[in-house]
């Protein structure tokens, strides 16, 4: 006995399409510009820029690092409310950013 | 960042790597920089993270050197504008295994969703097909009353539980239910639904013996569809946005109603602030399970042993269900127990942490849920998790004649 066959609806739902937005060009060299180092507030963010800025500076002496430290949450809850203002100017503030979430 | 014009690269563990992207494309940032690193999550070795560093020192330098692509400089949708309404035909293995690959199923087998089967399903509701219930996240994909049913098919629910699914939708879609955060999260977060009202009998959703374990097809079949939903509607898939890390049995269904009618205490939906005669559900999200054995079924035992389980928790930990036998109940009551006053008392015996890294068993306001259900035994529950709230269930105006055509969709066990 041949088998029925079901033609079937897709359970994948459908998504607005988005303005996509491409990314910042980057800069030639990271010698003699400021680095921004971003630690979200998970434990492990800040431990790692910690680290990084160490290498960073051994790695470009010429270069500027500036930190900013989550005091909670990631990097969307830092460009509302009473964080806002202070992380834009950081970020403004700086040539480039290494960001780390701490997963 | 980027989208103030500064050039970024994000240190991400490469275990979390399809998640980031996920989230990043989602909010059109698709071809946002990241270096897939191996510093272990939450870690405290330093040495550890200087070695897991070093080893991508290179890849952070070019991140924020190189330049760019063309897809980098303008990006290119990924998807399909217009994707295909019917995606396949075939025999029913070849159904299931067409899902399977695509990460559509959940594992277990899935029911055909033809046209006449999601025809069939949506009779459960009035609402039009294209109806928009809410925009389910992190992919904003679009809950549809049809994409509802598409899903509720595949997870062999019946009509008369598309009124629950809809509300459940909007319970995940309802920002208080901070589900943002419990249904991607490393905590392993599953939603537990409690369903109210006289629908718990129109339904025969099982309150009783066993509430929570397989064999009931409403108790399976909501929470099924909900966990297809969540994957096929939000996008959450396991391993590559939902990140929990040991993951949970619970995510596969987690539903029960409650036991109003030997409960001598008002319904959950009451103690919510709606009228008894509202079907509601409600959604917390629990990731741990504790079954008590009770030294004793007086009050006084009955209280320790829900006093004694009520232990500190890590983060996340702070709502708890109390799920307590009507017999249990009935002797807390009938020695003067309120609903609330036994709400307090949880909280008031939830011992605080030790160290910054604890919290108390419960936040102390009111995060606790009392909920009568379970069968014959002298056991008590608690689950403890994520915060929840409830939605009123709204009914299609045929509601009776719907019911009474599926009522009788039960199972009979034979005696041997």
């Amino acid at each position: 006995m041949q088998e029925k066959a079901y033609e079937v609806l897709s359970p994948w739902a459908e998504a607005d399409p988005i303005p996509l937005n491409g990314i910042s060009p980057r800069i030639p060299d990271l010698a003699g510009r400021k680095i921004g180092l971003f630690a979200s507030s998970k434990p492990a963010a800040p431990r790692m820029m910690t680290i990084l800025e160490e290498k960073m500076r051994q790695r470009f002496p010429s270069s500027e690092i500036s930190r900013y430290n989550a005091e909670e949450g990631f990097i969307i809850l830092q460009t509302v409310g009473k964080y806002k203002e202070c992380f834009e100017e950081w970020v403004k503030s700086v040539d480039v950013i290494a960001a780390a979430v701490g997963d | 960042m980027e989208a103030m014009g500064t050039p970024t690269v994000s240190l991400i563990n490469k275990g979390f790597i399809n998640d980031a992207q996920s989230a990043a494309s989602s909010r059109g940032w698709p071809s946002l920089r990241f270096v897939a690193e191996s510093v272990p999550s939450e870690c405290s070795v330093m040495e550890e993270i200087d070695a897991a560093l070093e080893a991508v020192m290179d890849e952070i330098v070019a991140g924020l050197t190189r330049p760019l692509s063309s897809d980098e400089s303008v990006p290119q949708p990924r998807e399909s504008k217009s994707p295909s309404r019917i995606v396949f035909k075939g025999g029913l293995q070849e159904v299931n295994r067409f899902f399977y690959k695509r990460g559509w199923g959940d594992g277990l087998p899935l029911i055909p969703p033809t046209e006449e089967a999601v025809a069939e399903m949506l009779t459960g509701t009035d609402l039009p097909r294209d109806h928009l219930v809410a925009k389910l996240i992190p992919r904003l994909g679009k809950a549809t009353v049809e994409q509802i049913a598409v899903n509720a098919v595949m997870a062999g629910a019946l009509p008369t539980y598309m009124p629950i699914l809809v509300a459940a939708v909007q319970a995940l879609a309802d920002a208080a239910s901070n589900f943002t955060a419990w249904e991607v999260s490393t905590g392993s977060w599953a939603p537990f639904w409690v369903v109210s009202g006289p629908i718990r009998e129109d339904l025969t959703i099982n309150s009783g013996s066993g509430a929570l374990s397989p064999g009931d097809i409403a108790n399976a079949t909501i929470g099924r569809a909900m966990g297809l939903i969540v994957k096929n509607v939000g996008g959450a898939r396991k391993g590559m946005e939902d990140m929990g890390t040991f993951g949970n049995p619970a995510k596969y269904s987690m539903v029960l109603a409650e036991n109003e009618e030997d409960s001598p205490w008002e319904p959950l939906h009451v103690s919510q602030g709606l009228a008894a005669s509202d079907n509601a559900i409600t959604v917390s999200f629990p990731n741990c399970y504790w079954t008590l054995w009770p030294t004793g079924t007086d009050d006084t035992a009955l209280l320790r042993t829900i006093a004694d389980g009520l232990t500190p928790s890590g983060a996340g930990q702070t709502w708890t269900n109390v799920l307590l036998l009507p017999s249990h109940a009935r002797t807390l009551a009938d020695k003067g127990w309120s609903k609330q006053a036994l709400v307090d008392f949880v909280n008031d015996h939830a011992k605080p942490g030790v160290g910054k890294d604890f919290v108390s068993a419960t936040d102390g306001k009111g995060d606790v849920r009392v909920i009568v259900c379970g069968g014959p035994g002298s056991w008590i529950v608690l689950t403890k998790g994520g915060r929840g709230l409830t939605k009123r269930i709204e009914l299609p105006a045929h509601w009776d004649k719907l019911v009474a055509k599926y009522k009788n969709v039960v199972p009979t066990y034979a005696r041997y």
